[in-house]
């Protein structure tokens, strides 16, 4: 394996900025932030032709942490935000990156209609089941009775079981990492970029700080790579069964994809067959044509 | 002015404005300005609704609050609209063996009215024909009533129903002739109509929303992302009626946020987007509206005004939502809030909105209101040579995106806070659109001194915008010189202006000030012209008066009479009238 340091072509250094990581020791953003340029880097995608949108907590402290054009909007938008773009600009590849609190929470309803519209962007879940950046409240997929910032006594709510839930959303792609194994999702990344459609990639990570269940060494040990298994990522209830069936280990990998459905920028039929983007058609247009009907 | 009109009542879904809009287009056909104005309940069917016309050789954009006109579907109309009708007037219906109380007959009586009862059933089963085709009978009742001939309603039934075949063109053409046959021979006297003027014939008949659709893909806007919601919802089902022939990227979102995230990126990426909504989704959008103060990103809200709060009158109008549009979001950012007035500023002041919102890099709300929204104006053929396209300081030369920096983008040293903005693709320094405080290059700065900078960055974009606005229209003087010896000077905006205009015509010594621009305000000529009027009247569609509060609060001035109203209806041309001469 070649880490594409510096190469001659694209670069991980490309992706270099001098501002600082602010996260804490141990934080699984590193991770997904070095998987994320690396990922990048392989794919000859160069800085400036790539938009990376980040949701507001820990993850979206990384927005001005990486070489690249960013946005940092919204707690819990990220998706209507990114998917926007992406329409605008279809030709620019675009990931969007939230944690499970703006996910399953504040965004779950932008989360829902992501997978039911198919949009040909990647969604990077920063998985530590927790809010971090507000001091370690408890988000939906925080384990039931564990003791929170605002739940001493223990979360009272159930666990979402998420797996499920997006496995009943008909996902055209669904992937699960560790953000201890950086070589992992570099290759989920690059197969989620590619995809079309939407692209859900759900990266467990540590919150040394903040999540005292789900720890590094817990997800190190339970993660398991299916990728030498022979796992069928067609055979959705097979994917369904092993994504959300985590008692005795996690399944990361690829779990699931479909490109036989055209992605939702390929379904607007006034779309179809432009050589433009919308990004290029900004002039004045005649409506001379239309107002025949109001005559 | 001479000017009749017509009301239309019945249920929903009856056929209300099946009429209406029949005999508006034939109207405008035969030579006349026609103003169109509907009334309708939050429901689908049954609840009672009304289309109105009023017409003249001259323009007019208001309605009058009796017609000459009065036709009802069901009993409905004859309980709740029989004191429409004018003296003289002429009530049609079709409910049989009909007897109005014995006060409401007086009343006719009193009036000259002549109740003409049409038999729609007897008529459509001697010709064997389905209760359907009784709107084209009435509409033909309607038509000879108004002196016109069958002519031009055939044209417009053919145009109607042609693509549904030739038998049932036959059909209607019968119900054509039998309407005519019954018009002339029941009691009524046709009503004389002021002569017609050819040069309304080439005009269009269109809503407010229309024009506003129009303008919006006019102004190169390519991607529209909405949430149903009256009375914005028009504007979303037209731009998604006319989808495969603009070629624009239509979204319904699911909610009103997504609609404004939507908007965002795709204004980020380098489109023109827009989105729109009404007050109670506007709510919703308000977050978004202040990520794109921060990160300078051009935004386009329309908001469609009707009355709240809350879910208040939801297919009704006011102008309630100003200060909402000038104070909502958190936080201090530049703005423009502006309003359109009717169909021709819905047309021409969009690409204006995209433009500011270009060259500013900042949010624009632009007003409406569900009076403009589904108003029928008889619009001029629209001059497609004013409008030009105004990116700003968009940098899109590969040889000057070369040198560019990422600490240009948001340069906090920037002339009139405007630094360059180039678009995510270019091959250029990438930058971050940074929701937080941030340095020039978009990185968190959290520092007291890189806030104060950018703060008043972001803030000198105001005073420029300020600067750069138009002050409001002085829009007629009758009866005494510009700016010199005015009577009465009326001050108002939005949909207000079509019906001032009528009100005042012919009235000596009466100015009218019309604000499009509302946010920031401009007081130069207002202040200036108050100082040489005898009295100040202010006209708007809410409780408190928005706009004389912001007018107030920027230049203290005050108004001794204010005209306002709040029951969801809009001013009527006679009602103003007495108001203004009372």
């Amino acid at each position: 394996m070649k880490i594409p340091l510096d190469s001659k072509g694209v670069s991980m250094h490309d992706y270099y900025t001098e501002t600082q990581c602010s996260w804490c020791d141990g934080c699984g953003d590193y991770g997904v932030w070095t998987a994320t340029k690396r990922a990048l880097a392989e794919l000859g995608i160069a800085p400036h032709n790539v938009l990376l949108c980040y949701d507001v907590g820990c993850n979206g402290n990384g927005a001005d942490k990486i070489n690249a054009y960013t946005v940092h909007g919204l707690h819990g938008r990220v998706i209507s935000l990114a998917a926007g773009a992406k329409l605008a600009n279809p030709e620019l590849p675009v990931m969007a990156f939230g944690g499970d609190g703006a996910s399953f929470s504040e965004g779950v309803g932008h989360f829902v209609h992501a997978f039911r519209s198919n949009y040909p962007i990647t969604f990077v879940l920063h998985n530590n089941a927790n809010y971090g950046l507000t001091t370690g409240q408890s988000s939906s997929l925080t384990w039931q009775d564990q003791a929170m910032n605002t739940a001493p006594n223990g979360m009272p709510e159930h666990t979402l079981n998420s797996m499920d839930f997006v496995f009943s959303l008909e996902p055209t792609f669904v992937a699960r990492g560790f953000s201890g194994n950086i070589d992992q999702m570099t290759e989920i990344f690059k197969a989620a970029i590619q995809h079309r459609g939407f692209a859900f990639v759900d990266i467990l990570q540590a919150c040394p700080t903040y999540n005292k269940f789900a720890t590094h060494d817990y997800l190190l040990e339970k993660c398991h790579d299916i990728s030498g298994d022979g796992h069928d990522t067609s055979d959705f209830a097979a994917a369904r069964a092993l994504a959300v069936d985590t008692s005795e280990r996690i399944a990361t990998g690829i779990l699931y994809q479909r490109e036989d459905l055209p992605d939702f920028y390929e379904r607007l039929v006034p779309r179809q067959g432009k050589k433009t983007t919308a990004v290029d058609e900004v002039e004045i247009q005649s409506v001379k044509g239309l107002c025949k009907d109001f005559i | 002015m001479s000017r009749i009109s017509l009301k239309v009542t019945g249920a929903q879904g009856q056929g209300v404005n099946s009429v209406g809009e029949i005999c508006g287009k034939g109207l405008k056909r035969a030579g006349y300005c026609v103003f169109g104005y509907r009334e309708y309940m939050s429901l689908i069917k049954g609840g009672h609704s009304s289309y109105q016309l009023d017409a003249s050789h001259e323009k007019i954009e208001s309605s009058e609050t009796r017609c000459d006109i009065v036709v009802n579907f069901n009993h409905h109309g004859l309980e709740q609209n029989y004191a429409d009708v004018k003296d003289g007037g002429i009530l049609i219906h079709q409910t049989p063996e009909w007897k109005f109380p014995k006060e409401h007959q007086k009343l006719l009586d009193n009036r000259n009215v002549t109740v003409v009862y049409l038999p729609t059933e007897d008529i459509l089963k001697k010709l064997k024909f389905p209760p359907i085709l009784g709107n084209v009978l009435i509409t033909s009742v309607v038509w000879s009533l108004l002196g016109q001939n069958d002519e031009g309603l055939k044209e417009l039934v053919r145009e109607q129903f042609g693509h549904k075949g030739e038998e049932l063109v036959k059909k209607n053409f019968m119900c054509v002739d039998e309407g005519i046959a019954f018009a002339k021979d029941c009691a009524a006297a046709a009503v004389v109509l002021p002569d017609a003027d050819p040069s309304w014939k080439d005009h269009l008949f269109m809503t407010g929303s229309e024009a506003m659709g129009l303008g919006i893909v006019h102004a190169g806007c390519r991607m529209y992302v909405g949430y149903p919601m009256t009375p914005s919802s028009p504007l979303l089902s037209y731009l998604a009626e006319i989808q495969n022939d603009t070629g624009m990227v239509i979204k319904q979102a699911e909610d009103e946020i997504t609609a404004a995230q939507m908007m965002t990126g795709g204004m980020l990426m380098g489109t023109r987007a827009a989105t729109g909504t009404s007050g109670g989704g506007f709510d919703l959008m308000t977050e978004t509206v202040s990520l794109n103060g921060i990160i300078e990103n051009p935004a386009v809200f329309v908001l469609a005004q009707r009355p709240g709060p809350a879910t208040g009158l939801p297919t009704w109008t006011g102008q309630g939502d100003l200060l909402l549009a000038v104070n909502s979001a958190h936080g201090d950012f530049a703005r423009l809030v502006m309003s359109v007035s009717e169909a021709q500023d819905a047309f021409d002041l969009m690409p204006e909105a995209f433009n500011y919102a270009d060259v500013f890099q900042t949010p624009v709300i632009v007003l409406t209101d569900k009076h403009i929204a589904e108003a029928l104006y008889t619009q001029a053929p629209f001059d497609e040579k004013k409008a030009t396209i105004d990116r700003g300081n968009l940098v899109t030369d590969p040889k000057k995106l070369a040198k560019l920096k990422a600490h240009d983008r948001f340069d906090s040293s920037a002339k009139d806070g405007i630094s360059p903005r180039w678009l995510p693709g270019s091959k250029a320094e990438p930058y971050c659109a940074q929701g937080d405080e941030h340095d020039g290059a978009g990185n968190v700065d959290e520092g007291a001194e890189n806030a104060v900078q950018q703060m008043e960055k972001r803030m000198r974009k105001m005073d420029a915008l300020k600067t750069a606005l138009p002050e409001p229209q002085l829009l007629r003087v009758a009866g005494c010189e510009l700016r010199e010896g005015i009577d009465t000077l009326i001050v108002s905006w939005g949909s207000n202006k079509g019906v001032i205009l009528d009100a005042i015509e012919g009235m000596e010594g009466v100015a009218y000030l019309h604000y499009s621009y509302l946010w920031p305000l401009k007081t130069e000529l207002l202040e200036e012209l108050a100082a040489k009027a005898k009295k100040m009247i202010l006209i708007e569609q809410n409780y408190q008066g928005q706009l004389g509060m912001l007018i107030k609060q920027e230049c203290g001035l005050e108004f001794d009479q204010k005209i306002l109203k709040y029951d969801g209806r809009p001013f009527f041309f006679d009602e103003l009238q007495a108001s203004l001469t009372a």
